[in-house]
């Protein structure tokens, strides 16, 4: 029988990126699932957790940060592996979504072999 | 605008021929792209017109440093931090413990040979600062060569771009060992203190870089001409101390002829030098840059 896919949710206002995102993580062989915010995220994330979330930072209504600490105040909510995704790229931001929980982070633009990179650092691969 | 000059099938031809006598490494055919791509940016650097007109300068007058600079551009590699990870957990996990057991202290040396822009020298760097509290009373000498090149350079200066510290770099390493430059991120001083780079000719007599107790070549052997593999397991064999090991990337082997070599416990791709003798003191011999090394190069360098 074969394996369930792995799903990654990809989290981020802009349509663009996400489409570019979303195919990256489609050749990854995972299932996706798309937020164009913190809000509309954490509402998928109480349904199913997801395994990988690719998270950006600033975002409307709510942004990356405040998503990240809501999610792991859920139940089961520490188990998806959470890969910040921005255009920031500040050490003291970088530390701060490491503290509150971030696995790793990738700082745009980027490319498809920075994110096969941080899956493989994280072991989503 | 960038755009790419194109070259002639001579040309080509030529430059294929050179580059397997000077670096003992084969292009394809269907590597022309990606030469007529690095060469543009060449023949842009250096000044002239096209790309046609740089390689007949190069081959009307025989410059030996356009020779070397041409070769490098070609011979350049894409390269990310903790590449072929298995080799470098084999080197944290198993060859370190049993050096430390071995040379109960003193200092080991370690090469990593074909070093491009570095990341391989400056992993190891990080490896070693993550268990330097694992190997109490040992010291560590991290040294890079290859061939004269930008991206050698940019080795020696510590810089990588945006996205090279992306590949294979886990973001709290970069943040602990790197700082931001503008766009680029350069290692921080502490550990860039710890690694040398060395100019050197990778067919040339190799000596005067002294022995090593690890040599890293992960996975660059099948690039070469089957005669310039046989020259480089000879040198390596060479370079390699004693008990020491050679490091080749995970699925790759040395081949029938051991060069002095055993396989490692079924590690693919490590190799343990034989033992002849008891273990010495480990020497500490000074290295050479390009600049000393120069005829060695140069001898290997003559075109047309």
């Amino acid at each position: 029988m074969a394996r369930a896919l792995k799903t990654c949710l990809i989290v981020d206002d802009s349509k663009m990126i996400r489409r570019v995102a979303l195919r990256i993580v489609k050749d990854m062989q995972f299932e996706t699932i798309e937020a164009g915010d913190g809000s509309e995220a954490i509402k998928i994330c109480q349904k199913k957790m997801p395994d990988a979330i690719l998270l950006d930072w600033n975002m409307p209504i709510m942004d990356g940060m405040s998503f990240l600490k809501a999610l792991r105040e859920e139940a089961g909510g520490d188990d998806p592996i959470v890969i910040f995704c921005t255009a920031e790229r500040d050490v003291i931001k970088i530390a701060q979504a490491l503290d509150a929980g971030a696995d790793e982070y990738i700082m745009k633009p980027f490319d498809s072999d920075i994110i096969e990179s941080k899956f493989l650092e994280t072991g989503l691969l | 605008m960038s755009c790419v000059l194109s070259l002639s099938p001579t040309y080509y031809r030529a430059l294929k021929r050179l580059t397997l006598e000077l670096a003992g490494i084969r292009l394809g055919d269907d590597h022309r792209f990606l030469v007529e791509t690095r060469l543009s940016a060449l023949a842009r650097k250096e000044g002239f017109a096209n790309l046609e007109q740089m390689i007949d300068e190069l081959f009307s007058r025989g410059q030996t440093r356009l020779a070397i600079h041409v070769v490098s551009a070609l011979l350049q590699r894409a390269t990310r931090f903790f590449e072929d990870r298995p080799s470098f957990e084999m080197i944290g996990d198993i060859l370190l413990p049993k050096l430390h057991q071995f040379y109960k202290g003193g200092t080991v040396r370690i090469l990593s040979y074909g070093c491009s822009s570095g990341q391989e020298a400056y992993s190891i760097a990080i490896l070693l600062d993550k268990l330097s509290a694992s190997f109490a009373g040992m010291k560590f000498e991290i040294i890079g060569v290859d061939y004269p090149s930008w991206a050698l350079e940019s080795a020696k200066e510590g810089r990588f771009t945006h996205f090279e510290v992306q590949r294979g770099l886990p973001i709290r390493h970069l943040v602990s060992y790197f700082d931001r430059a503008g766009e680029d991120w350069v290692v921080k001083k502490d550990l860039r203190e710890k690694v040398r780079f060395v100019d050197h000719n990778l067919l040339a007599d190799i000596g005067d870089l002294g022995i090593f107790q690890i040599v890293m070549f992960c996975g660059k052997l099948t690039q070469y001409s089957p005669p310039a593999v046989i020259r480089i397991l000879r040198s390596l064999s060479r370079l390699v101390r004693e008990n020491g090991y050679l490091v080749l990337g995970s699925g790759e082997e040395i081949g029938e002829a051991n060069y002095g070599f055993d396989i490692f416990q079924d590690a693919t791709g490590c190799y343990k030098k034989h033992s002849h003798s008891k273990p010495e003191n480990i020497a500490e011999k000074p290295i050479s840059t390009f600049q000393e090394t120069a005829k060695g190069t140069h001898r290997d360098s003559s075109v047309a």
